[in-house]
């Protein structure tokens, strides 16, 4: 007698009265490939758990902005922001696509030179630039943005000893209607001190303003929050040219998209509710457009967008190491990826699918990691299928800051692949090892 | 172990707990597993009845079997013997 297929053997509670307002799919999703190549063949080859970055999909999520941007504002300059991530492979594709590089620390500095970045396209951000690091932006001539008094004071030091001009640009804190204000970074415009600090750099004989800055926050859901930030900037472009009878070259709108993922305790999918390239680009635009600047004196919109540019084109793949019942009935499984290498797990609902059909039904469960820590909690709780030891997941929206922001805990850092435009891989970060550690580690002799 | 006098399972996979006020859904194996326990036939002549019938390794369905038992003991379907007493 020919034996039945199995299944595994399922109960399942009736709860009522939670049905899906929304109509929300309930049919798994599933990722077998990418970019046409199968999640299996790369984890043969590689190994898992294993981050896996798609060229094609950065080119076009690029194309995709750029055009947002281009098709309603004259001059458009993006500056791709190291620290989300910063892996070679990756930045080379955003400077081929034209992008200057947005730093935010000596080391970022030199990466971007290395990756042959001119000097005069990094733009150099964050509270952090020792004399050192001042020192080689300014003999490379980079859009220095001064976070705080001290900064300007030891850049006007710095270039009066080295008889050189240094380019600057401010950062603007400000009130663009949305919480939380942040006003850690730069000068606040409400409280005037931004226009206190132009004026003390427009007094300076060898600092020259050549723009102005803000970054008002990240993961912004509103795109009415740049206009605000916009016309704001706008305001002090234009009272530097009416004090000075100065045009400055641009104003630098920052980062701060929407990627699509989907934020703790959101009740509805990022993919829902997140604005579009299209939004951000009308309201920025607009404002600079219908502002009192002169269309022939227009500055260069800077954009230092990150995460929603890169988000989508990173995937995490992993692999099932176990399933558990909890003590409360609730069923779980344990990955070997954990949260030393999904640093965005701990505010956003990864998505984590299987990689091919699974038979029986989905239950809620929580996915944990494999580190030997109660906080390795990659969801804490998802509608899942029935999967087994040795089955292969796919973790998608992790190219924002997980590659880079990945940290060497309890087990090695895995490999990271670059699959190119013609579908080739290439290992753009070698997996860790022992010599890797022992390159770095000093043992005194006793 | 033993279903609970205050569980009713139809021949559709409905199961009704009066003790606690819980229903519950079964799958077609699920059903035919919780009959058998229902009949009292223990892990082995379960595990038999199964290897015989379905297309499935020994080792999958006993990983299978003991996880279902432990969801419908916390669903308080079957009767909870003193986990302490280690007979």
């Amino acid at each position: 007698m020919e034996k039945i297929k199995y299944e595994k053997p399922v109960i399942n509670k009736i709860s009522a009265g939670v049905p899906s307002k929304f109509g929300l799919p309930v049919k798994q999703k599933i990722i077998s490939d990418i970019d046409g190549i199968k999640v299996s063949t790369l984890m043969e080859k590689y190994g898992s758990p294993l981050f896996v970055i798609s060229e094609r999909t950065i080119r076009e999520v690029f194309a995709e902005a750029k055009r947002a941007f281009e098709t309603r504002y004259p001059k458009v300059q993006f500056a791709w922001s190291y620290k989300t991530n910063y892996m070679d492979a990756v930045c080379s594709i955003y400077h081929d696509e034209g992008s200057w590089a947005e730093v935010v620390s000596g080391f970022e500095f030199e990466k971007a030179l290395s990756n042959g970045v001119n000097g005069s396209q990094i733009i150099f951000n964050g509270p952090d630039k020792s004399e050192t690091d001042l020192t080689m932006a300014i003999e490379h001539n980079a859009c220095i943005h001064i976070d705080h008094f001290d900064e300007l004071y030891l850049l006007i030091e710095i270039s009066r000893k080295i008889n050189k001009k240094a380019r600057v640009a401010i950062r603007v804190n400000l009130d663009a209607g949305i919480y939380p204000i942040w006003d850690r970074f730069g000068f606040n415009y409400e409280n005037g001190d931004a226009w206190n600090a132009i004026n003390r750099i427009m007094l300076a004989e060898n600092l020259e303003l050549i723009g102005l800055h803000t970054h008002i926050g990240t993961y912004i859901m509103v795109s009415s929050a740049y206009a605000i930030a916009a016309s704001k900037l706008a305001n002090l472009y234009m009272a530097v040219h009416r004090k000075f009878d100065y045009w400055l070259k641009y104003i630098d709108l920052g980062g701060g998209f929407a990627s699509k993922n989907t934020l703790k305790g959101a009740y509805m999918p990022g993919t829902e509710t997140c604005p579009s390239f299209d939004e951000y680009a009308e309201a920025i635009s607009n404002a600079l457009i219908s502002s009192e600047i002169p269309h022939e004196n227009l500055p260069v919109l800077f954009l230092e967008t990150g995460r929603a540019l890169i988000d989508d084109a990173g995937f995490l793949l992993t692999t099932v190491l176990a399933n558990k019942r909890l003590n409360s009935g609730r069923r779980s499984t344990v990955i070997d990826a954990g949260v030393n290498l999904l640093f965005t797990s701990f505010w956003y609902n990864l998505g984590v699918y299987p990689s091919k059909e699974m038979s029986g039904g989905a239950e809620e469960s929580t996915i944990y990691g494999p580190l030997c820590m109660n906080i390795d909690v990659v969801r804490d709780a998802i509608v899942f299928p029935h999967v087994n030891t040795g089955d292969q997941l796919v973790i998608e929206r992790v190219g924002a800051y997980n590659m880079t922001q990945s940290m060497q805990f309890i087990t090695y850092r895995p490999n990271m692949v670059l699959i190119d435009m013609e579908g080739k891989t290439h290992i753009i970060r070698k997996k860790e090892s022992l010599e890797t550690f022992k390159q770095q580690e000093l043992n005194p002799k006793r | 172990m033993k279903i609970t006098d205050e569980v009713r399972i139809s021949d559709n996979g409905f199961v009704f707990n009066s003790k606690t006020g819980d229903s519950f859904n079964l799958n077609p194996t699920g059903l035919e597993l919780i009959k058998l326990i229902a009949e009292g036939k223990d892990f082995n002549a379960i595990r038999d009845i199964f290897l015989a019938r379905y297309d499935m390794e020994e080792l999958r369905f006993e990983k299978d079997f003991y996880e279902f038992c432990a969801l419908i003991k916390h669903h308080q379907i079957t009767t909870v013997e003193n986990p302490l007493d280690f007979k």
